[in-house]
């Protein structure tokens, strides 16, 4: 079975971002992860692996030159190969882009299954996956905490919706978006650190992968970043004073209804 | 002349550094409360394999080069410098000179296991009155048949009371001094070998620190440890350099994990109506911190450099050792400084980088005996 495994590399949580004078770009310090999420989604091809024979996992990104570190993590944790897709001087900002190349490479390099987190914790769009999925015109479930082998054709995933959870049967090929609670991603092992430090990792021009000029052309984009902000800042945290905590939920509950006004 | 990392270089400490915030960083603060040997953390941590650290790939290991070695110890350092102490003796001093001189059978016995994590190292240097000053050992190896017996006691030997092997330094022939100086393996339940008290210490707590008993231990020849007699001073020398370095790296590493909470605090406790870190006085206190630590860490760097190279590196080393835990004290007392009242408590985490930093001191060479090294050779004989 070939898994395709998409990616991308985040800022760090705690890595310093600064909005830069244009108010339209972001300087960011140099501190990046894998996703959050596309972590689950490498952590489950891996543990497919075990489960089906002859299955080979492929993770790719569209990013720059230091994305490639993230491909390498997931080479540790357990992927057979890795392939970044080169975005320098191209559009970045446009999901739909990044999706049709990403479409395109999975075309090129075939698939049985394809699996990406729900969401990048950078922008949150949380629309390659699905995007993907529709320009393949393969079936997805978005957001899966369970998935589960048939057989070769065929998996059970569960997803939660609205006061439960739902489980589905999916026909092959499929495109899947990882949840957290699907798994614990692994720590990697050394033997997993060396292989991914000696792996060559292929760049490609996405303009190789067969799309049209004007689909991945600079000025493609349908999408301009106007502004960025930085959140207002919270006000301070209020301490309720109180002798009992009858007291103090006595009090608390005042101010909710009074000056909250939430109750 | 080119200070970047390699991408492989950098991808290896960007891994380390994302294992010990997962595995390490949230145990820290219970291993130094409990000062009990983390066996679950230890068992779960070498799983991983990096007790290999040093060793070629034929034989398990990673092959790291010594840059990549010095980031492995300023990281799990920065995570917790009492576990990094035990795992680090597993890695570097506990094992050289099994991996050097020792036959097959005590590699297949002791080294690979020690190199997956099975079995836990030391190495033995220290006496109640000596340390630095090795031509003082009074644990004595005398021929005695097909091997040798051993009489002494060693003390402050990390991992000692809980070891199940170690390297021990003894003199053959008090006579000649340091010429008479030599390694022996002794393993656990051999008779005579024991461990005796176990030190309640200020610091690196989590490592079990003690004394080790030799009394009439009778080992075969196979255990001496050398190519000839009265070269064990020669050996420690070959590995001296990069013992120094690493006790370096560990300092930057301590030093790292202080000043990130001291920065987190920084940005987030407020003092009359703002972050103190809008004031210029805690501005300042991180410009000095980040300069000194990045000036031990290229010195580190270009250490381990040296070494990698075979290059005559014994004062960078020194100075190194010495120059990064001094830079460690400041910072991690500018950290209790930054955190205030708050950094008096148990249950904060400055007191502990600021008790940890203190041992560095010690090992690796006191500063005072590292100054008079470097003065005397920087000088000559005059």
């Amino acid at each position: 079975m070939n898994i395709l495994v998409f990616i991308k590399q985040v800022a760090d949580p705690e890595a310093r971002i600064l909005i830069k004078s244009d108010n339209k770009s972001l300087e960011i310090e140099n501190k990046f992860n894998l996703n959050f999420f596309d972590e689950f989604a490498v952590e489950e091809a891996i543990r497919l692996k075990g489960k089906i024979k002859e299955t080979k996992i492929t993770v790719c990104t569209y990013g720059g030159k230091k994305a490639i570190e993230a491909l390498r993590t997931a080479i540790a944790m357990g992927a057979d190969q890795a392939y970044l897709i080169d975005n320098t001087d191209l559009d970045t900002e446009d999901p739909l882009i990044t999706a049709k190349i990403l479409a395109g490479f999975a075309k090129k390099e075939g698939f049985d299954l394809i699996l990406c987190g729900r969401q990048a914790i950078d922008d949150e769009n949380g629309n390659i996956g699905v995007m993907v999925a529709e320009f393949l015109k393969i079936p997805h479930v978005s957001a899966i905490t369970k998935l589960d082998v048939v057989d070769e054709k065929k998996m059970l995933v569960e997803n939660d919706i609205e006061g439960g959870r739902e489980t589905k049967e999916v026909m092959l090929p499929a495109l899947f978006t990882t949840q957290k609670g699907i798994n614990e991603p692994r720590v990697p092992l050394i033997t997993g650190v060396m292989k991914a430090m000696k792996a060559n990792i292929p760049v490609i021009d996405p303009t190789t992968l067969g799309l049209a000029k004007e689909v991945i052309d600079k000025n493609a984009s349908k999408i301009r970043i106007i502004s960025y902000e930085t959140p207002k800042g919270r006000p301070p945290v209020r301490v309720i004073e109180g002798e009992t905590p009858e007291e103090k939920v006595k009090k608390l509950i005042q101010l909710l209804r009074e000056e909250a006004k939430v109750l | 002349m080119d200070f970047t990392l390699t991408e492989q270089q950098e991808f290896f400490k960007k891994v380390i550094g994302d294992t010990v915030d997962r595995m390490v960083v949230p145990k820290a603060q219970e291993i130094d409360e409990k000062d009990e040997f983390p066996w679950e953390l230890w068992r779960e941590f070498t799983a991983l394999g990096y007790l290999g650290l040093r060793y070629p790939e034929e034989i398990g290991g990673m092959n790291a080069d010594k840059i990549m070695c010095m980031t492995f110890y300023e990281e799990i350092a920065r995570g917790s410098v009492g576990f990094a102490q035990s795992v680090i003796m597993n890695i570097l001093m506990g094992t050289y000179f099994l991996y050097r001189f020792g036959s097959d059978s005590i590699k297949e016995r002791c080294l690979y296991p020690a190199m997956r994590g099975e079995k836990i190292a030391t190495m033995c240097f220290t006496e109640d009155q000596s340390g630095s000053d090795l031509g003082a050992t009074r644990t004595t190896a005398v021929k005695d048949g097909n091997g040798w017996r051993i009489n002494g006691t060693k003390m402050w030997i990390t991992n000692g009371p809980i070891c199940d092997f170690c390297t021990v330094l003894a003199t053959t022939d008090p006579s000649k001094g340091l010429k008479g100086l030599n390694f022996f393996l002794v393993e656990k339940g051999t008779p005579g070998f024991s461990s005796g008290q176990v030190l309640n210490k200020l610091g690196c707590r989590g490592t079990v620190t003690g004394e080790l008993v030799f009394d009439n231990v009778w080992i075969p020849d196979e255990n001496f440890l050398g190519d000839e007699l009265g070269k064990g001073v020669m050996y420690v020398g070959d590995i001296l350099d990069e013992v120094r370095l690493m006790t370096g790296a560990m300092a930057l590493g301590i030093a790292k994990g202080a000043y990130n909470e001291a920065l987190e605090f920084a940005k987030k406790r407020v003092a009359f109506g703002k972050p103190i870190g809008n004031y210029q006085l805690i501005r300042e206190k991180f410009a000095d911190m980040d300069t000194l630590m990045n000036a031990a860490r290229l010195m580190i760097y270009y250490g381990a450099w040296m070494v990698e190279e075979g290059m005559d590196s014994r004062l960078i080393a020194a100075e190194a050792k010495m120059f990064a835990t001094e830079v460690c004290l400041k910072v991690v007392d500018e950290g209790t400084r930054i955190y205030g009242a708050n950094a008096f408590a148990y249950e904060y985490t400055p007191q502990r980088y600021f008790r940890d930093a203190r041992f560095l001191l010690y090992g690796g060479g006191t500063h005072e005996v590292l100054k008079d090294f470097i003065g005397r050779n920087i000088i000559g004989k005059l």
